[in-house]
């Protein structure tokens, strides 16, 4: 239908939060922040904190939680396998994509995101506490990580093999590798600069307006489509520094859009960058001209 | 270090992880407020330390009554409480402080505060930068220029 997302019942309006959060027996709202504390300022007051280091990522080995440990946490909070999950957060909601990706992962259908996060609520004075909400706990059962949309290295080494497109949703400067060269710029201790062959450079926030909100799917289609020559058939890899604005991207292409099969490389940057002998590419490829 | 640091670092190791939480919440509410004059600086994009992932804009200039003595501004994006608070913490120890002071800054600040599980591997190198910053500052403190 045009003009409308492919799935549009995964983004609901402020305004819908704000009329539902008192369901907490069917809905459970998260809020996922680059900064541990920001939900302790002040959250929406049904809201609980999933903390993407704490509560998603091993402690030991850098990977996800697995499974059993993802149910756990759902099970702590209250969330069973129906319960609608609704996630915000700061910074046009990079971080509660990130988190509702790792849900999906664990297949977790029922997920939506607060279109303009926590900026968008608090810029529209809509009640926040500091009181933290608890849950009587519930049983949780998770199946095991959907590959589907999930990148390792060893996945892009044969995506760049079959000449399958990979999108860097980075900035321009770390995309073509010249930011490496400027004094004091944050290296995050990536040894090289530049891309993974075949990669073309949409930043993350081009998808989303001032306030946060996703772009209307017509932009999206112009953004993604047009200017970059992908197709919602394609298999695709997204990929950032450390796989949290590559997750929102996933989200666009997925959600949105209607890509059928989107992987998130999370090990992005600070894995290519450091991995001995994987290739790169630097500054920038000729421009795609659109069919 | 400091005395005022030491007692900072005292409070901390005195409470439970969950205390040291509120403690350093309650620091990033206390972060004092830059005057005007910086403010105008920041809003032009100045001063930023570009190591750290998070906005953050600093100052130090020599003590107008004491020659001998420090003035430390610092500059935080609101959305970053746990690097509000960390960063209020050194103003409030080191502002109106000697070089000796800044010098006497703990490598280790965040362990000796407890606070290895809230400010994380990631935050290190903006932290480090932040006070290399500080102390080659501190080590020949200018007035700061005001925009035009």
């Amino acid at each position: 239908m045009a003009g409308q997302y492919h799935n549009p019942d995964m983004l609901v309006t402020t305004d819908w939060v704000d009329e539902h959060r008192g369901d907490t027996a069917t809905i459970r709202i998260v809020e996922s922040d680059e900064d541990v504390l920001l939900y302790d300022t002040g959250h929406i007051p049904e809201a609980v904190k999933i903390d993407w280091v704490n509560d998603l990522q091993d402690a030991t080995v850098r990977d996800y939680i697995d499974h059993e440990r993802f149910a756990r946490l759902c099970e702590k909070h209250g969330i069973s396998n129906d319960t609608t999950v609704v996630f915000y957060g700061d910074n046009k909601n990079w971080w509660a994509c990130y988190a509702l990706w790792v849900f999906q992962l664990y297949g977790h259908a029922n997920c939506k995101i607060m279109d303009g996060g926590r900026d968008k609520w608090k810029a529209e004075d809509r009640p926040m506490t500091t009181q933290r909400p608890s849950y009587p706990a519930v049983s949780y059962s998770a199946k095991p990580a959907d590959m589907s949309i999930r990148a390792l290295r060893n996945h892009v080494q044969e995506h760049i093999s079959r000449g399958n497109p990979l999108l860097d949703v980075r900035s321009p400067g770390e995309y073509t590798g010249e930011m490496l060269h400027m004094p004091n710029y944050p290296q995050e201790g990536a040894l090289r600069g530049g891309h993974i062959p075949g990669a073309v450079n949409v930043p993350w926030a081009t998808a989303v307006n001032e306030n946060g909100t996703f772009k209307s799917r017509e932009e999206l289609e112009v953004i993604y489509q047009q200017q970059q020559g992908l197709h919602p058939t394609d298999d695709v890899v997204a990929y950032c520094r450390i796989g949290e604005r590559s997750s929102h991207t996933w989200f666009v292409l997925t959600h949105l859009l209607g890509f059928d099969l989107v992987r998130n490389y999370d090990g992005s940057w600070t894995e290519w960058g450091n991995l001995v002998g994987a290739p790169i590419e630097k500054g920038t490829p000729e421009p795609v001209t659109s069919a | 270090m400091s005395q005022s640091l030491t007692d900072i670092i005292h409070t901390f190791q005195s409470v439970d992880e969950e205390m040291r939480t509120e403690l350093l919440l309650d620091y990033a509410r206390k972060l004092p407020p830059i005057p005007q004059r910086l403010q105008q600086r920041r809003d032009a994009g100045l001063d930023r330390v570009p190591e750290c992932m998070t906005p953050v804009f600093l100052w130090c200039e020599p003590d107008e009554s004491d020659a001998s003595r420090i003035r430390l501004y610092i500059s935080v994006a609101e959305e970053s409480p746990t690097v509000a608070g960390i960063l209020s913490i050194l103003v409030h120890a080191l502002d109106g402080g000697t070089k000796d002071d800044v010098a006497g800054i703990p490598h280790d600040l965040v362990n000796r505060l407890g606070l290895q599980n809230v400010i994380r591997m990631n935050r290190l190198v903006g932290l480090s930068a932040i006070l290399g910053r500080i102390t080659r500052l501190a080590d020949d403190p200018q007035p700061v220029q005001p925009v035009n």
